[in-house]
């Protein structure tokens, strides 16, 4: 095979590697050809018809992103003919879409809308009937308005290319398809993970975050009760990008600052639960591995993953550890430790955790995670709920001065830090399940195997004369990948890492819409926002979460020891095999 | 072996111009009964392609005679074969397309109900020439009787040996298995098919790559239609010299057509290509019943396209009929007298391209739909100036820009009859008149001068439009007509004026 | 060893032989059109009149066939008199079907038919 092939592109030759599309070989000679159904990361799909160029020698046209080139291939991307019929095809997907675009939840971020004007449509000439489905708005997670659908299957192939749910597929033919769940089942009745990757590939807003914004601001507006937010890591490292500032700039003390403006009382930090994590977990491990307990032990943090797990791998239950996520301890926390420090009922208190995050919604709800009868977070908003709220309030997330957390829920290592991107939590982990188990400092602090972007990462620690062996996998595809290995080779890891969305926290299905130049789940957009966390945890003076002052102080002062009684009651918690509608427990009809 | 038919049914005028290859055995042999089948020399090409012939001069052979695809596009057969059969591959797949959708037609289920084991027979040479063990039947559930003799089809030849491993004590084995398919038009399009024997929703999906690289499973796969299977053991017991010798320069061989419409002997017939449609339609269709006039011929089913009658001179092959804007398509073959309006078929026809679209690309999705707007409101009599050039440029768009060959052809009834029938598409807007009197909305009914006032129209309205007493001119008001007719039928003085 | 062909050879004298004793040669031979189609216009209730006369001892080799494709005079039944050579029967029904037991098979005469 040659190293370089000529192709023609509008009478111009350009010398291209061969094996490729003709819109990768156009792109990487500075063309940047429509395109709609077309993702980098999904299988070819050649659905939506918007990339098409002529060929010559072909009758018809092709589309780029699923046509091979050749050497000596000549190629039209801009005839008069070609133009026209783009825009025609994409005056036809808007006839069929609601005319909305002021009040839609993409204004200003819709890839339709952005193709629209692209393709310079002015006029409309072949408007008729429309679409006109009923919104599902059953889940408490993602919302689906098939009426916004535009079919280009991105959803679909994510939901079961990258993530393994296969919940979503084409049903119905001609103008009547729909993407919808297996028999139109209602989603909160689905094997729907809440992950929300759907959300984050959809050009438009056929899915969106159930949004609890207007219950925040009700929550806010209240005299008698006593209002505290909880900022997740990934948050600070992707909020900025609502607001217009490149991708991978930590805005900490920026969000802090604009929730306490939104009228919080007191503003946490994620970040010091998920050291309480840490200590849990890190104890719970070496206690599985002194008293022979079941391995490899699994991190039950991402709430997509849990209810992932309880659906496909419900035989490794008893491998999921018991320990609550961040998030859920927080609230934990707050209802209890912190109610009683400032000597409030904790009925009285509102608890919001702001998320990079749509599975959350899913856990905040969960029966198994009440605090004494209570939820222990009250709502749950996504970084883009967030984002919208500081914009509505008139706050200037930009210009603000940054302000600290609040005690004594506020403070956090490092390793805390890290949570927020792929293996972070396996690396938090290690740093201090290393010094439980030698008694020694680890030499060095950055577990580099576990960082990046590879779908599934392996590594082995040596603790001492033990070695601990350990893999990571991030969107739910790479981990049911590592799962089954782990099904047939259940002595192969101590520990295991899984996150439920690509590239972990920072690429969650919470997080704000990529802007212009940048496709959903873009590699450079995540690596950047995780080296946001990276930076934040070089530069702290503590990176190990057991070295934390306020933990020490919380164990001291409320819970004792870790995985003790009080531990046990408010930071662990048991999960069970879930069935979705229409599946009964061993098999037979519903 | 071919011609057995006319021993059988004598040089009746139905027949005598016929030349039945494909159909050969159809209505001869006991389609249940293998010894029937071997009766009539059946097997005996596999056992001759068997008995020493190569896998290439297999292919040479099929080449040669120059056959092609008789399910639409005219692929060359043996070219689609030596493609497989060079792929290396530790599994390939020989797939019969039996999902006959086209409505009207119906010659896959004819061979298969009457001659099953021709098609297996083909299969099983084709496996033998690109070295592949494994056949798949693919048919629509619609067809049950088919499925049953193919099933029982396939355990006969299994028993006799003529199916399974070593095949007449060869080494060549090669099985088939049946896959049932739930009636989608668009799985007859073969990446279509394939996804839907996987297992998953019947979508086309880009080419490349093709089947024949990365087909079923994603092994090489040869997919040819019934039509084309039931061919392959005539040519290579016949040699191709004799198969090339029937048909025109560039199409081989016979192409059966079910002849449907305003026609007297509806039915399938299988003739020479180069045939000429006047041939098809006076001699072997008898022609017009009602001495009515002949106004077009729709060939190729639901996408193909509209012949005025002043071209049914032209010769019926892929090239002709693809340069006056039909294609040969599957071979449906519709027959449209005067009273027939054009408008009217066209809608009719992408009615049923619309709701068959699978819905994933988007001009054959939305752009058809549209399309079927526009009709809908010039037959409708609310049909706007420049409606006709809005179909053309839709049309067009969605011929050259959509993902399979559903798409790409949907448009052809709608603008071959635009080209050959724009006068009345016109009259349907401009006019608001609907010449062949077909379009129901755009009717009225008016009594005229030959009124007696009997009241028979009166009482036959159901929608009591009609006032007038007895003995006194009627009329009907035209805000309350619903256009059923019945005063038309009813009234016995033609009285009641229709237009 | 013998090659496929001869092995296909020797098939189709025994499928010959096996054909025989059914009669295939010595008695009139009916065929009835059993396609989709056929059985659509009619043919099932056609077969079951054969299939009585048989059963009540009409010494005929009976059978189906499948569809010759003409739509427009189906259901239809074939006799073939060995001696005569076929005769083709359409739009047969219940009332024909009992005519051809009679005049033909039975009588030996076939019934004037309009076309063939």
């Amino acid at each position: 095979m040659p190293e370089k092939i000529k192709i023609t592109i509008n009478d111009r030759e350009y010398e291209v590697r061969p094996n490729q599309t003709i819109m990768q070989a156009a792109d990487s000679v500075g063309f940047r050809l429509p395109r709609l159904c077309y993702h980098p990361k999904l299988s070819i799909e050649g659905a939506c018809r918007v990339c098409i160029v002529e060929v010559e020698g072909m009758r018809n046209f092709v589309a780029s992103c699923a046509y091979p080139i050749y050497d000596g291939m000549k190629i039209k991307t801009n005839t008069d003919e070609l133009r026209r019929a783009r825009r025609d095809i994409v005056e036809l997907i808007l006839d069929n879409h609601p005319m909305d675009c002021h009040t839609c939840e993409r204004d200003g971020n819709c890839e339709l809308q952005r193709l629209a004007y692209a393709m310079g449509i002015k006029t409309r000439h072949f408007e008729g009937e429309k679409k006109n489905y009923p919104i599902d708005v059953s889940s408490t997670s993602v919302v689906r308005n098939p009426n916004k659908c535009i079919l280009c299957g991105r959803c679909v192939r994510i939901c079961s290319e990258v993530q393994s749910v296969h919940n979503l597929g084409f049903s119905h033919r001609g103008f009547k398809t729909v993407v919808m769940p297996a028999y139109n089942e209602a989603f909160a009745d689905t094997v729907c993970s809440n992950c929300g990757q759907c959300i984050n590939v959809c050009p438009t807003a056929a899915f969106v975050e159930k949004n609890y914004t207007q219950d925040v601001f009700q929550a806010l507006s209240r005299k008698d009760v006593v209002k505290i937010a909880q900022v997740a890591p990934s948050v600070r490292a992707a909020i900025g990008e609502d607001f217009g500032l490149p991708a991978g700039k930590n805005l900490e003390k920026e969000t802090a600052a604009a929730l306490r403006k939104l009228g919080f009382d007191y503003v946490f930090d994620t970040q010091f639960s998920a050291d309480l994590t840490i200590v849990e977990e890190a104890n719970e491990l070496l206690h599985r591995i002194k008293t022979g307990g079941k391995l490899p032990m699994i991190t039950s943090c991402s709430a997509a993953w849990m209810k992932y797990m309880e659906q496909f791998f419900p035989d490794l239950i008893d491998n999921i550890s018991t320990c609550k996520s961040p998030m859920s301890m927080m609230g934990a926390m707050i209802k209890t430790y912190f109610a009683d420090k400032i000597k409030a009922d904790p009925k009285n208190i509102v608890s919001v955790a702001v998320m990079c995050c749509t599975a959350k919604k899913y856990e905040a709800a969960r029966p198994e995670l009440m605090v004494n009868g209570m939820r222990g977070v009250d709502h749950m908003i996504t970084t883009r709920e967030a984002s919208w709220m500081i914009k509505s309030a008139g706050i200037d997330l930009v210009n603000i001065k940054g302000e600290e957390f609040d005690e004594p829920l506020g403070m956090s290592s490092g390793a805390g830090t890290i949570f927020g991107a792929t293996g972070g939590v396996m690396e938090a982990a290690i740093r201090t399940a290393y010094e439980l188990y030698t008694g020694k400092e680890m030499p060095d602090l950055d577990v580099k195997a576990v960082r990046g972007l590879k779908g599934i990462k392996e590594g082995a620690v040596m603790m001492g004369d033990k070695e601990i062996r350990v893999a990571v996998a991030h969107g739910l595809g790479n981990a049911a990948e590592l799962l089954q290995e782990v099904r047939k080779n259940p002595d192969k890891y101590h520990f295991i890492e899984v996150m439920g969305c690509p590239g972990g926290c920072v690429g969650g299905g919470g997080q704000p819409y990529v802007g212009l130049n940048c496709v959903p789940l873009d590699e450079n957009l995540l690596r950047k926002r995780a080296e946001a966390l990276y930076n934040a945890d070089r530069n702290r003076k503590i990176r190990k979460s057991h070295e934390n002052p306020d933990i020490k102080r919380i164990y001291k002062e409320f819970l004792g020891e870790p995985l003790g009684k009080k531990s046990h009651e408010l930071l662990h918690t048991h999960y069970k095999q879930h069935y979705p509608q229409g599946i009964i427990p061993g098999g037979g009809k519903c | 072996m071919h011609n057995r038919s006319l021993e059988v049914f004598g040089k009746a005028g139905y027949f005598n111009s016929q030349l039945r290859i494909a159909l050969r055995n159809c209505g001869i042999i006991d389609p249940g009964d293998l010894d029937d089948y071997l009766n009539v020399r059946g097997f005996e090409a596999l056992a001759k392609v068997l008995s020493g012939i190569k896998s290439e001069a297999v292919i040479a052979e099929i080449k040669r005679s120059g056959l092609r695809g008789r399910g639409g596009a005219g692929f060359g057969t043996g070219l689609k074969w030596e493609l497989v059969a060079r792929e290396k591959s530790d599994q390939k797949y020989v797939i019969c397309n039996a999902d006959e959708g086209d409505p009207g037609a119906f010659m896959d289920r004819s061979i298969i109900e009457g001659d099953p084991f021709s098609v297996l027979e083909g299969m099983a040479i084709a496996g033998y020439a690109v070295g592949s063990d494994k056949g798949i039947v693919y048919i629509r559930a619609e067809y049950p009787l088919a499925i049953k003799r193919l099933e029982k089809a396939i355990e006969a030849a299994r028993k006799q040996n003529l199916l399974g491993k070593d095949i007449l004590s060869s080494g060549f084995s090669f099985d088939i298995e049946i896959r049932l398919g739930a009636g989608a038009f668009v799985c007859g399009e073969e990446t279509a098919l394939m996804q839907s024997i996987e297992g998953h929703r019947g979508m086309p999906r880009p080419r490349p790559p093709y089947p024949s690289a990365s087909g079923l499973f994603c092994k090489p796969t040869l997919i040819n239609n019934v039509e084309t299977w039931a061919n392959v053991p005539v040519i290579v017991v016949e040699g191709a010299e004799w198969f090339s010798s029937v048909g025109t320069e560039k199409s081989k061989g016979t192409k059966v057509f079910a002849l449907a419409g305003k026609i007297n002997n509806t039915g399938l017939v299988e003739v020479p290509m180069g045939t000429t449609l006047r041939h098809v339609i006076y001699d072997i269709g008898g022609g017009i019943p009602g001495s009515k006039k002949l106004k077009a011929v729709q060939t190729g089913g639901p996408s193909g396209g509209c012949i005025p009658a002043d071209l049914i001179d032209t010769p019926i092959d892929y090239e002709s009929l693809g340069k006056i804007g039909s294609i040969m398509g599957s071979g449906g073959m519709i027959v449209i007298d005067e009273d027939s309006c054009m408008v009217s078929i066209a809608k009719f026809f992408l009615e049923f391209t619309q709701s068959e679209s699978c819905g994933k690309c988007t001009p054959c999705r939305e752009g058809t739909k549209r399309m079927l707007e526009i009709l809908t409101r010039i037959t409708e009599g609310q049909g706007k100036e420049g409606d006709i050039e809005k179909l053309e440029r839709l049309g067009n768009m969605i011929k050259k820009s959509s993902l399979c060959g559903l798409g790409q052809s949907a448009p052809n009834p709608v603008l071959s009859t635009i080209r050959y029938f724009r006068n009345e598409y016109e009259d349907h807007i401009k006019n608001k008149k609907c010449t062949a009197g077909a379009c129901e909305k755009m009717l009225s009914y008016v009594i005229n001068d030959k009124c007696i006032g009997c009241g028979a129209c009166k009482r036959a309205c159901p929608v009591n439009a009609i006032s007038g007493s007895t003995k006194q001119k009627h009329l009907i008001n035209q805000d309350l007509c619903t256009k059923c007719g019945e005063c038309y039928k009813t009234c016995k003085f033609s009285a009641i004026d229709k237009g | 060893m013998k090659t496929p062909l001869e092995l296909l050879t020797d098939k189709k004298n025994a499928a010959a032989e096996r054909l025989k004793e059914k009669g295939y040669l010595s008695k009139k031979r009916v065929y009835i059109g059993m396609a989709t189609c056929e059985i659509a216009a009619g043919s099932k209730e056609v077969m079951a009149e054969f299939e009585a006369a048989k059963k009540q001892g009409l010494d005929i080799y009976l059978s189906q066939k499948g569809c010759a494709g003409r739509c427009h005079v189906e259901p239809t039944v074939e006799v073939v008199d060995p001696e005569k050579g076929p005769v083709l029967y359409t739009k047969v029904d219940a009332k024909k079907a009992k005519e051809i037991i009679q005049k033909h098979l039975i009588g030996g005469e076939p019934l004037a038919e309009g076309e063939k």
